[in-house]
């Protein structure tokens, strides 16, 4: 009946629209119905009541009555579940994984993006996972939602009926930047996406190009920027070879951030807190490569 | 009970204890009653001044609340809101003062437990205040304490959690001394089939407490376990499943929403046979829909968790049981409309909250089946419709009922009248200001707005614009309303021992009842609610 | 109000003290409940884990609190038979098994944490995740459970003062009446508790 951008949009908003109607009659018919009453039976038109007790066919009448009606609601909220639910066999896989406050989308040929880029017309099914919390990924303008589960993995499926640009929101509250957890889903033209799936990451990728794109896949920009503004953590912009204040085992002291300082920070946060922040950071797994890569990266950042 | 000096208002001070321990120490409900009511109306404006700080922030994000301290005071907000105010609501506060009254009893079955279960929520409150300000900071999780992130955060969860373990340590025992009472109690001549209303609903709510709450205990017990000595039941990296913590913490709180209603609903039965002159319709309908809602309530937690990764098959029955749940509440709905029907009706405060209660409930429960549809909740679930569904539901419905029940027993409670035109405008604009705070938000979540968040994208500013608006319209209103029952109960007219008509046995002993309420214990010989004599 | 006109009504309190063993039943229920599915999805290693109890210390345990429970009884029928004396015997013993079987539980948990299992230990978290769980399990119930007998070991303390100073007669026993269920349903626990960790190897 109803269309909009995804396959699932238009069954979802369908089931919506009849169980509304249904709501809106019934609140309609109890609302009117105590209306009249009380103006009918005012004390001042009926100064003297009439004992009515009970009236057995009229209480079977409304509880069989409703007791079919809200059968009939649950049908129709539960008829496409089936559909929702299962993906077809062919549909193209995405993984996606959630952490403390970033998304990660990778691809089957081990494309890796922090937004979500699909083709129109394609059966899309992701795989969701967490690395930490619960969190949950929505697409509104796509209807739908399910949670990323640490520790097991959940999914969702959905064929792009239009090209457009939309938001993803992260609706499982999951700390403190839960409402900055957010992305974009692009359904591109599937020559379109297929150009940028093909495209082989920069032929002559620097160590500092690489190190940007890591911040990003590895989430890092979930809680740090670039340009100095404080996030959860602090900011990349001017750290390597500024002196930290940090909080180590408790004690004070102040370090000079340099590679060193870095990888430890990032292979064990804990260790060294900076001083007014919260030992939030996750241990992040990075090979050595990735750790020189991010360090040419940090240095770019004057 | 021979000398008429022991038949004074039971406020006036009789016992060994002097000032503030006399009530502390009292074993009467009634004192007991009274305690828990301004108890509960200070949390209850606690929790709304920190809705108001909610309300304001959203609509200038990060200039008066930042990201984190937004996290704190609508986790508060809720934790006030639940586990202080509606929760214990109606039952510790005009279940203790009139359940007893209403059965022709001189107390509980238990004094002394009831005592000891008001010092228990006392010290659980406390605790839960504590937990705000000692290191950690206040809890920041939500009221629903998710996993693992409860067991993560820095925040002070662990004292915030034993104080609502202690709270609903307090509640299992309220709510064994009310059965206990109802059973064993009950005036001669009392039979099941004469209980008021209300009576009943405390019965089934009773049940209800006993339960489901041991399930919530031992559920924060395992989070205070996992924070404290590292237990990892519901951290997947020691083997264990935070969709288990769901499932346990919703086996409770699902049931735990009928706690708040039910003695709601059980108000509203006694409100409006008084002012529409007429019996109750359909007595027995009306009580065995209380028990039907209480035990159907019990199976249809996993409602919360349509989109949580549990199984599909789990997911349809679910969903299937939770419209059943709709059919008992819709009894309740009919015969009380039905009960206007010829009848002579007076629009006095205590009913006009009565039907709003009827109308903003019936939103919040029809809203309530939208989201119970398995389609629609995958694009509802988290987003301001729920906000939407849960404020009508409790505020629109538990609140309203909290609202009538203070104008109808407050010339018995307190011994005095409160002025009938301030309170019907302050109803007015605290009516028109729900509907704005409130409706809003359904349109916001179905606009995709999700739930918890302190900043958000600029097409939902509007929205949230008219529903700020709306607080403030509403926050008015309240206003009125309390300021008017507070100046009565110290400046009012005195009251008459009925002031409505009413049938009950709290109608037939002075205002404000005496201590052991009946001089002689009453017998009763004809059913509830008989206005014709 | 004066707690003398408290009226007494035997009848009422045992409907009370029924109502609150059933919702400390449902308090352990919900352990019973996560035992049985991590068990169940984890089965091997609930047994190999299970092979490392001390089944003799298990085995002791569970007859110190069986005689303890028909202590409490026997004391029971004595204060009825109006002999508070015997009762006060047999209240004592209760008491002095009851602390029994929290030495030999400290005992046994000690062992262990002695060689390193105690939540998240690192010997422990070594482990495969099946046999974590059966410790975390095992501890919080076990631990649980002694809070009870604990609380128990008060309770019937009381009782005894209580019935050497006559508060507690053959007329009115309710009290130990209730306090003697209340043992009898940590004995029960125990009970099930018992199988579930030393007998599923
Ligand atoms: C007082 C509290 C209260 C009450 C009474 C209810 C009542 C109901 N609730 Fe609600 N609910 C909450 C408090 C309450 N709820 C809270 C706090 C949450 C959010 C928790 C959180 O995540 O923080 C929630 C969330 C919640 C969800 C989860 C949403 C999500 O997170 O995805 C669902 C889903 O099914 C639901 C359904 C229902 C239903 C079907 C009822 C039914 O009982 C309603 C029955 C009533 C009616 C149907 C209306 C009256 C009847 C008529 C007018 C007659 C005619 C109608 C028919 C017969 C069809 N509720
Ligand atoms: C009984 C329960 C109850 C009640 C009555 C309320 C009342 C209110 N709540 Fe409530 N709310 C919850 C229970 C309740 N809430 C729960 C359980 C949650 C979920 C928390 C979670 O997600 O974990 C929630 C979440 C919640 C949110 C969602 C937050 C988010 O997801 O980001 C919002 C947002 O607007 C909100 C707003 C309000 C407002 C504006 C009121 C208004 O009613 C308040 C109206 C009052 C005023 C506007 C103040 C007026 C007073 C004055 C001006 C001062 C005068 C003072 C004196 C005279 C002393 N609440
Ligand atoms: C969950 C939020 C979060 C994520 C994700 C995160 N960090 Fe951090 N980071 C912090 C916080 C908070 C601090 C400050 C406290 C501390 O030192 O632990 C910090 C500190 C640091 C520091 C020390 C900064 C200084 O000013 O001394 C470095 C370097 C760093 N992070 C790098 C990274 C890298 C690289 C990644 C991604 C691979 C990352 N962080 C991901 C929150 C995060
Ligand atoms: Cu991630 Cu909320
Ligand atoms: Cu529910």
């Amino acid at each position: 009946m109803f269309l909009g951008p995804s396959n699932i949009a238009g069954k979802i908003e369908t089931s919506f629209l009849i169980i509304v109607a249904s709501c809106v009659i019934l609140l309609a018919l109890v609302t009117i119905t105590m209306l009249v009453f009380l103006y009918r039976y005012n004390r001042k038109r009926t100064p003297v009541a009439t004992e009515i007790r009970e009236n057995l066919p009229l209480e079977v009448a409304w509880t069989v009555l409703p007791t079919v009606l809200v059968i009939a609601m649950f049908y129709f909220g539960w008829v496409d579940f089936d559909y929702i639910r299962n993906p077809p066999p062919n549909a193209m896989p995405i993984h996606v994984t959630a952490r403390q406050w970033s998304w990660g989308f990778s691809y089957e040929n081990g494309k890796q993006s922090d937004d979500l880029r699909v083709p129109v017309g394609t059966p899309v099914k992701l795989i969701m996972t967490s690395e930490d919390v619960l969190h949950c990924l929505f697409i509104p303008a796509y209807r739908v939602k399910e949670d990323c589960v640490p520790g097991m993995e959940t999914h969702l499926w959905f064929t792009a009926t239009e090209t457009g640009t939309y938001e993803i929101f992260c609706t499982e509250y999951c700390g403190l930047e839960h409402s900055h957890m957010r992305s974009q889903l692009i359904a591109m033209r599937e020559s379109d996406f297929n150009s940028w799936y093909a495209a082989k990451e920069k032929a002559v990728a620097t160590p500092e190009s690489r190190g940007k794109e890591l911040l990003q896949s590895k989430g890092c920009l979930g809680c740090h920027t670039t340009d100095g503004t404080k996030k959860v953590g602090p900011t990349f912009k001017g750290l390597y070879g500024r002196k930290v204040t940090v909080m180590t085992n408790g004690k004070e002291r102040t370090v000079t951030a340099d590679d060193e300082y870095i990888e430890h920070s990032i292979e064990d946060p804990k260790a060294d807190i900076v001083k007014g922040f919260p030992p939030i950071m996750p241990a992040i797994p990075a090979t050595d490569e990735e750790m020189k890569d991010i360090i040419a990266y940090l240095k770019t950042l004057k | 009970m021979e000398d008429n000096a022991s038949r004074e208002p039971y406020y006036v001070n009789r016992g060994k204890y002097r000032g503030i321990l006399s009530w502390l120490m009292s074993t009467d409900h009634k004192r007991i009653g009274i305690q828990y009511l301004i108890a509960l109306l200070t949390f209850f404006w606690i929790g709304v001044l920190l809705g108001l700080l909610i309300r304001l922030s959203l609509i200038m994000p990060g200039k008066i609340l930042s990201q984190g301290t937004y996290n704190q005071v609508f986790s508060v907000h809720g934790i006030i809101m639940i586990f202080l105010f509606i929760i214990p609501g109606i039952p510790v506060a005009f279940g203790n003062f009139f359940l007893p009254i209403m059965i022709g009893a001189r107390d509980v079955a238990f004094p002394r437990l009831n005592r000891f279960a008001w010092w228990l929520y006392l010290t659980g409150a406390a605790l839960v205040a504590l937990s705000l300000f000692v290191s950690g900071g206040a809890p920041d999780t939500g009221w629903t304490f998710y996993a693992p992130y409860s067991i993560r955060t820095q925040a002070n969860i662990t004292m915030a959690v034993s104080g609502v373990f202690v709270l609903g340590f307090s509640s299992i025992l309220t709510g064994l001394n009310f059965v206990t009472t109802i059973h064993r109690l009950r005036a001669p001549g009392m039979t099941w089939f004469r209980l008021p209303m209300f009576v009943w609903t405390v019965y089934a709510t009773g049940w209800v407490q006993m339960l489901a709450t041991p399930v919530l205990a031992i559920t924060l017990v395992f989070i205070i376990l996992g924070r404290v000595f590292g237990v990892g039941f519901f951290d997947p990296s020691k083997g264990g499943d935070p969709i288990l913590y769901e499932h346990l913490f919703w086996t409770y709180s699902h049931p735990a929403v009928y706690i708040m209603v039910l003695p709601a609903m059980g108000v509203i039965s006694e409100v409006i046979p008084v002012f529409a002159r007429k019996t109750i319709f359909g007595y027995k309908a009306v009580a065995f829909s209380a028990v039907g809602i209480a035990s159907v309530g019990y199976f249809v937690w996993g409602h919360h968790m349509f989109t949580s990764g549990m199984s599909d098959t789990a997911r349809i029955i679910f969903s299937f049981i939770t419209f059943l749940v709709a059919v008992p509440s819709g009894i309740k709905i009919f015969n009380w409309v039905a009960t206007l029907y010829k009848g002579s009706i007076v629009l006095d405060s205590p009913l006009i909250f009565a039907l709003s209660f009827i109308f903003l409930f019936s939103i919040g429960g029809l809203t309530g089946l939208i989201i119970g549809a398995l389609a629609p909740n995958l694009h509802l679930h988290g987003t301001y419709f729920i906000v939407g569904h849960f404020h009508y539901v409790m505020f629109g419905g538990a609140g309203f009922a909290i609202l009538a029940a203070l104008h109808y027993w407050f010339p018995k409670m307190t011994g005095k009248m409160y002025n009938e035109r301030p309170a019907k405008i302050g109803w007015l604009i605290l009516f028109v200001g729900f509907n704005l705070l409130y409706f809003s938000m359904f349109v916001l979540g179905y606009e995709g707005m999700p739930r918890r968040y302190f900043d958000y994208p600029p097409e939902y500013y509007t929205g949230h614009l008219i529903s700020t608006i709306g607080s403030w319209i509403l926050a008015t209103g309240l206003i009125i309303i309390f300021t008017n029952l507070i100046r009565s109960a110290f400046k009012g007219q005195e009251a008459p021992m009925n002031p409505w008509g009413g049938r009950g046995l709290e109608w037939t002993i002075p205002s404000p009842p005496p201590e052991e309420n009946f001089e002689e214990i009453p017998v009763i010989d004809k059913a509830p609610y008989r206005m014709d004599g | 109000m004066g707690d003398s006109e408290i009226h007494k009504d035997r009848m009422a309190a045992k409907y009370g003290i029924w109502f609150f063993l059933f919702t400390e039943i449902l308090f352990f229920g919900g352990m019973f409940l996560l035992y049985s599915i991590f068990r169940y999805r984890n089965a091997g290693a609930f047994h190999i884990a299970a092979a490392q109890e001390d089944l003799l210390l298990g085995s002791i345990n569970t007859a110190v609190l069986l005689t303890s429970s028909f202590f409490i009884a026997s004391a029971i029928s004595a204060v009825k038979r109006g002999n508070n004396r015997l009762a006060i015997l047999l209240q004592g013993l209760t008491v002095l098994l009851g602390a029994v079987f929290l030495v030999i539980k400290y005992f046994e948990w000690m062992e262990k944490i002695v060689r390193g299992i105690y939540p998240n230990s690192p010997v422990l978290l070594k482990l495969s995740s099946g046999e974590v769980l059966f410790f975390g399990l095992y501890y919080v119930m076990t631990g649980i459970h002694g809070l009870h007998v604990f609380i128990g070991i008060t309770v019937i303390s009381f009782m005894i003062y209580f019935t050497a100073t006559g508060n507690i007669t053959r007329k009115d026993y309710a009290k130990l009446e209730n306090t003697g269920l209340y043992w009898h349903f940590v004995d029960i626990v125990w009970i099930y508790l018992f199988p579930l960790f030393y007998l599923i190897t």
